[in-house]
């Protein structure tokens, strides 16, 4: 009877210290911590990840109050038909803006670095630069694109697409090759606007970089993760 | 029995481990220094099992009492700035090696004794023929 006892409890202690390893492992592996030599190392990078982790709480608390008020928004207009007027009008408003996802038929264009150096080519042709990008916003713009956006990062009024050394910043976020394009509007015209002969995309390829264009026939576009805020503006009346 | 207690605890605890939530970063270090307090507590059940001197109320309380005061001194030593649970890990590793040589200790007297038997009982069978 002891003995069964002891077993019981043993076992019991066991499975807790095997799920506490596990979770402590796998929480770890996630923090992709290269263990530094040095201590000041070690605590900035804790401190990186503590500041990480406290942005990504309040931007999560962000959502989560942004859906409610979405929420109370539709409660509050359900039974009235200016009310709805007004809130479509919001709706589209948000779309246009880039405060809300959107989907749509469209195209993707991926641009890569290229992987072989070759010793010919001059190795700044051989990367994507940052204005790369902004050529291709602005044929897609020119076509008509309703809705851009690249690595995830919606293309809005206020953004700035900006050369920070050996990295590229948009939105004021570090984004890097390989670089997805995505664009919502007429397949055939921002196909033909990227793939006409010399285009921009022929001077990328010059340099043995990797620029793919396909045509979607769904896109989701995210929102624009920031905010649009205004300090200055007046009406003009 | 008590081996088959302890491999099924580890298998099912590492099962539903691996399908847990993380935790947060901040309280990793906590939880690292409570499963070092943990191992410690069941290197130390084991070893007073083969001794016969297991007493359930000083384990379960040792498993449980041990791991929040480490992670009180951890907290502790960190509003202090000082790493306490240097102290902490030193002390349940050092007791960890030490309970590790009990139950070691145990396993080979009892293979020994048991060669010396099988010695005997071989020397007396070729005696009696």
């Amino acid at each position: 009877m002891k003995r069964k006892q002891i077993a019981i409890t043993l076992g019991i202690m066991c499975f807790l210290l095997a799920v506490a390893l596990c979770v402590q492992i796998k929480t770890m592996s996630s923090a992709n911590s290269t263990v530094s030599q040095t201590l000041a190392d070690n605590e900035l990078r804790d401190e990186v990840l503590k500041m990480k982790e406290r942005y990504d709480n309040i931007y999560a608390s962000l959502e989560d109050a942004q859906s409610e008020l979405e929420k109370t928004r539709q409660e509050a207009t359900q039974n009235d038909v200016t009310a709805e007027a007004k809130e479509q009008e919001l709706k589209e408003n948000n779309m246009l803006l880039g405060n809300a996802d959107v989907r749509g038929e469209g195209v993707e264009v991926v641009l890569e670095d290229a992987d072989t150096t070759n010793n010919n080519v001059n190795p700044s042709l051989q990367i994507i630069h940052y204005d790369d990008i902004q050529w291709v916003i602005n044929e897609l713009k020119n076509a008509g694109a309703e809705a851009i956006e690249v690595n995830g990062q919606r293309i809005v009024n206020t953004t700035a697409i900006t050369c920070e050394g050996n990295i590229i910043k948009i939105n004021g976020i570090k984004i890097g090759s390989p670089f997805c394009i995505k664009a919502i509007g007429s397949q055939s015209l921002l196909y033909g606007a990227l793939e006409r002969a010399g285009s921009w995309l022929d001077e990328i390829r010059n340099g043995g970089n990797v620029a793919e264009v396909t045509k979607m026939d769904d896109i989701i576009i995210s929102k624009y993760s920031g905010i649009i805020s205004y300090e200055y503006l007046k009406e003009d009346k | 029995m008590i081996l088959i207690a302890i491999i099924l605890g580890c298998v099912v605890g590492a099962l539903i481990g691996i399908n847990m939530p993380m935790i947060s970063y901040t309280y990793s270090g906590y939880l690292a220094i409570a499963i070092i307090a943990a191992l410690d507590s069941v290197f130390g059940g084991i070893a007073s099992t083969l001794n016969k001197n297991f007493d359930l109320k000083i384990f379960v309380t040792g498993f449980f009492g041990n791991a929040i005061l480490s992670i009180l001194l951890t907290y502790l030593g960190q509003k202090l700035n000082v790493d306490i649970y240097l102290a902490a890990i030193v002390v349940f590793v050092g007791r960890m090696f030490n309970n590790l040589a009990i139950i070691r200790r145990y396993y080979i007297e009892k293979w020994s004794e048991n060669r010396r038997k099988n010695d005997k009982k071989e020397e007396n069978k070729t005696v009696g023929k």
